[in-house]
């Protein structure tokens, strides 16, 4: 090794020994031999010796001393490919992929054939997919150590991932060749690795062939069956599909996928042969429920009527709480739910006249157990909850409740009632009573915490989850910790309600933050998963991480985070301070001392406040002390703070969007509200032909979205007015471009069409009628007219709908119109009358009397006696 | 070489046996973090042993070759096709993209700008 400062054998032996502590994370050891060498004043500037006590320090959580140390190793020995190496490894454990892999770089300059540090830069490559990179760093660790396992599997895997599949295939295969046959675990995932592979190449032929001769070598029977059966299928192979598929059957009468699978092996199309195939697994598996449930979707008219009549008489019989969720998606066909609705009505009434199910039954049959006629009630309620009928709801659930006040799901159900409803005080206090019934149960408590965030009220909600929260650290922090999104996400949505854009940001910054640890996390399975060969989790991983943003709750906070940024655009905060001086100016004096003395009072609240912050501080830094002392590696690096005021006072608010909005052009492409954001914030930064892509995209994705309309009536406006200052290629493009969405119509033109084409939609309604005024503010009455017709032959005129159409009202979006927004919420309170949005006034702060005055003395008692 | 491996489990798993006697309370709270430990654990690489590599190799390397050739062919391509700085500079700005990558789709639309912004826009 080409060190420029090499120990004598003694010393050399002690390093030895520092490495090899480090590889056992033995770190305490380590820092031993360490302090051996160092001591010699000989060697007291050692750099490797050096750099590797501070690799050590840092795995003991000593970050800055592990730095000082690190750089100071390096400075000693520059020509050191072991203090180049050590100083990369501390940088990826910052999570500094950039910097680490020029440090791996420059040791590679020292020594280019160094083994470790070829496959620490190769795990930062894929890390980073820089998947070219990966298959050039593999190459040269498999030229230099062809004998080895992983330099085969990482050789093959880097084709694979490039899809080069035929290389792939041609590495996979003369490494399996080398393997003798053996019946382990490892050899039967290679083998199913390599199948994949065959598979992805497009060669079903050959995979089907692959897995016949194999097939005795491989453990996971499971994959092997499910494998075959798709692979027959793909091929149309249908008998062989079908054996296939049956025996799956029997191993799991309850995988609803193996029975559309069948059904297509089968090539069954009418409704009657699929039914005769349930019933046949029905005679099998008679306890089975897949077999009974799936027919309901198939059946139709009186053969529908008599399955399902059985399916909700054994569901009520027995008391199969989630008997509503399971027959819900019937409710897409309105036949079904009449039907359903009709046969529920006639059990109640049997149940409460002779208690059976239909009064028709024989008089010898037993009675149904008294509690068929709570579920039947409670089905009801959730019934008519789906169909948007309150009122009737509330009376089934009310119902229930007096037939058996201890079940918990009743009052959930209720509070649920209410949130749909537009009651979201009334839901949490019926939530709240749930929680109360049973304090043990996280499920119920979370839903409670959950309905309070919905009302806003934060502070009750953390304190109900501080009930299963980690003690000695505040709940807002360990769900952080924890990585509780749905909890963050509402805690946003909660602040943004609240207009606190700052704490609102800072939930959402929290999120995007659990998403990139979720990236990072994946670092050790790089080794980890080619040790173990468990390639196909490998690979399903890693496209996984590739598409991690893709996930819902990365959309819902990113979407807060960008409507949030968007209104501090809008209307920035002002700055504090400058304001006060403002006022000053023209005050009389007396009024001065006022201010002055407010000022002073507010500045000690503060001071109080940042004492209190620094000692929560101290704490957070302790508990991370402890931590880390708990277990051997070293907390993800300190990020900065997230500051409420600051996010709030951002300067570049567009800029700030951006960042949450670029992960979802990627990967949430198909949903068209991502484009819509996108036309939102580029408009902003009057960007015309980045408006012009999102409308592209969105255009492509649905042309008759009423947003979508709206928005290219503003774009056209834009595109008029800036017509004489825009570059010619830009001009041209954007010519070239919207003429096939324009057509050559003008607003006035498109507006009218939509409106005609598209009139029985509120939606729509409401945006041609704001594009109407919006083009011709002297059509106010007539734009007004159309947004708050409530006609119920109209689609969509639902809670949430007639909501926006308030707002926009109330926002000018329509001009002045103050009678208008009074008129139109006293319908809406007619229409929607547990709505808080459209309540009076008067009594918005409370609910409806009868509900108040029965359950909050109860929620009282309930909880004193927990 | 399977040896080595059987005795990494075996050192990881008394590990945590101590671990778990000396810290009930954290293990409660942090359940699976022993698994999670075991992921980063040092383990030799194992070795094959097979008579003759040099035929897959080969392949392999021939490979390689002829794959560096197409790409570079492909870049200098690329490279011959003349842009102009102003419509590179059109694009990054009006797209807020990284010159490179603005660059690239010029190239690649033979430096008509009108039909890369249309590219890019999609």
């Amino acid at each position: 090794m080409p060190s420029s400062n090499p120990l004598p054998p003694k010393e050399n032996a002690l390093f030895k020994r520092i490495l090899k502590c480090y590889e056992q994370k033995q770190y305490k050891n380590g820092l031993k031999f360490a302090k051996q060498i160092l001591s010699n004043p000989k060697y007291a500037e050692h750099g490797e010796t050096l750099a590797m006590k501070g690799l050590t320090l840092n795995c003991l959580g000593r970050k800055e001393e592990a730095y000082e140390y690190v750089r100071r190793g390096l400075r000693n020995d520059l020509k050191s490919h072991v203090c180049w190496h050590v100083y990369g490894l501390l940088q990826r454990s910052d999570k500094k992929y950039d910097e680490a892999i020029k440090c791996y770089r420059n040791a590679l300059k020292w020594e280019k054939d160094n083994i470790q540090i070829l496959r620490d830069l190769s795990l930062l490559q894929i890390q980073m997919r820089d998947l070219e990179g990966y298959r050039d760093t593999r190459y040269q660790l498999f030229m230099l150590r062809p004998t080895q396992r992983a330099s085969w599997i990482g050789f093959g895997m880097a084709y694979h991932l490039l899809q080069d599949y035929d290389t792939a295939l041609r590495i996979l295969e003369e490494f399996r060749k080398t393997q003798l046959s053996s019946f382990d675990y490892e050899h039967s995932e290679l083998l199913l690795y390599q199948n994949m592979v065959i598979q992805e190449s497009g060669a079903l032929k050959e995979a089907l062939d692959h897995l016949t001769r194999y097939s005795d070598q491989i453990c996971d029977k499971l994959s092997i069956k499910e494998t075959f059966g798709k692979l027959n299928l793909e091929l149309k192979r249908y008998k062989e599909a079908e054996v296939y598929y049956k025996e799956l059957l029997m191993r799991n009468p309850e995988n609803t996928t193996y029975y559309a699978r069948l059904q297509e092996a089968q090539q069954l199309t009418t409704a009657s042969e699929k039914l005769n195939m349930f019933s046949e697994f029905q005679e099998l598996f008679p306890r089975a429920l897949a077999p009974r449930r799936l027919p309901l979707t198939y059946a139709a008219g009186e053969q529908f009527r008599i399955l399902v009549d059985k399916y909700l008489r054994q569901g009520l019989h027995k008391g199969v709480p989630p008997l509503f969720v399971d027959l819900r998606s019937l409710y897409k066909d309105p036949e079904k739910v009449e039907v359903i609705e009709r046969l529920v009505l006639q059990y109640v009434d049997a149940l409460q006249k002779v208690g059976k199910f239909s009064e028709e039954d024989s008089e010898s049959s037993p009675k149904e157990p008294a509690s068929a006629l709570l579920w039947a009630y409670y089905y009801l309620a959730q019934h008519y909850d789906y169909l948007g009928n309150t009122e009737k709801a509330l009376s089934y659930i009310d119902a229930a409740i007096e037939h058996t006040p201890t079940l918990i799901e009743l009052f959930v159900t209720k509070g649920r009632i209410y949130k749909h409803g537009g009651d979201v005080m009334e839901a949490y206090k019926w939530l709240d009573e749930a929680q109360g019934l049973d304090t043990a149960d996280r499920y119920i408590n979370s839903k409670c915490a959950k309905y309070m965030l919905r009302a806003n009220l934060i502070k009750e909600a953390e304190e109900t989850c501080s009930k299963f929260t980690r003690e000695g650290v505040s709940a807002m922090e360990n769900l952080n910790e924890m990585q509780c999104m749905w909890f963050q996400t509402e805690c946003a949505l909660a602040y943004q309600r609240l207009e606190k854009w700052g704490d609102a940001l800072k939930k959402c910054h929290e999120v995007d933050r659990h998403f990139s640890e979720i990236i990072e996390d994946q670092f050790d399975f790089h080794t980890y998963c080619m040790r173990k060969m468990t390639l196909r989790s490998y690979v399903g991983l890693l496209r996984l991480e590739d598409v991690l943003r893709a996930h819902p709750f990365y959309f819902k906070a990113a979407r807060c985070a960008i409507e949030v940024y968007l209104r501090l655009h809008d209307k920035p905060l002002k700055d504090e301070t400058a304001e006060q001086e403002l006022n000053t100016e023209n005050l009389a004096p007396a009024e001065l001392k006022k201010l002055r003395n407010k000022q002073r009072k507010a500045r000690r609240k503060a001071e109080l406040e940042r004492q209190q912050a620094a000692q929560a501080q101290e704490k957070r830094e302790q508990h991370n002390k402890s931590r880390q002392q708990g277990d051997a590696e070293p907390d993800a690096p300190q990020q900065d703070e997230l500051v409420p005021e600051k996010l709030a006072r951002v300067e570049d608010p567009l800029e700030q969007a951006i960042r949450f909005l670029q992960p979802l052009q990627t990967l949430a492409a198909r949903r068209i509200e991502t484009h819509l954001m996108a036309f939102e914030i580029y408009s902003r930064k009057k960007k015309p032909l980045l408006m012009l892509q999102s409308i592209k995209r969105a255009h492509r994705l649905d042309p008759n979205n009423p947003k979508l309309h709206s928005y290219l009536i503003v774009y056209h406006g834009y595109l008029t007015r800036w017509q004489g200052s825009l570059d010619a290629s830009v001009a041209t493009v954007l010519k070239q471009e919207m003429e096939p969405i324009f057509r050559g119509r003008d607003p006035h033109h498109m507006n009218a069409e939509f409106l005609a084409a598209h009139s029985k939609s509120l939606e729509a309604l409401f945006e041609s009628a704001r594009m109407m005024y919006h083009l011709d503010p002297s059509q106010q009455e007539a734009a007004i007219k159309l947004a708050t017709t409530l006609d119920k032959s109209i689609e969509g005129v639902n809670l949430q709908n007639c909501t926006r159409v308030l707002q926009a009202l109330k926002n000018g979006e329509f001009g002045s119109c103050p009678e208008q927004v009074a008129d139109y919420k006293a319908r809406c309170h007619v229409q929607f009358p547990y709505a808080q949005v459209f309540r009076p006034p008067s009594t918005s702060c409370q609910s409806s009397p009868t509900a108040e005055s029965n359950h909050i003395s109860d929620g009282k008692e309930n909880c004193v006696s927990n | 070489m399977a040896d080595d491996e059987a005795n990494g489990d075996i050192g990881g798993d008394s590990d945590d046996v101590q671990r778990e006697k000396s810290q009930k309370k954290i293990a409660k709270y942090d359940s699976g973090a022993a698994d999670l430990e075991k992921v980063t654990d040092y383990a030799e690489e194992k070795e094959i042993f097979t008579a003759d590599l040099s035929g897959a190799m080969t392949i392999i390397g021939d490979r390689r070759n002829k794959e560096a050739a197409e790409k570079m062919a492909k870049e200098r391509e690329l490279l011959k096709v003349s842009i102009k700085k102003e419509d590179v500079d059109l694009i990054m700005r009006e797209m807020e993209i990284s010159r490179t990558l603005a660059e690239r789709t010029l190239r690649e639309h033979h430096g008509n700008v009108v039909e890369a912004l249309v590219s890019l826009t999609d």
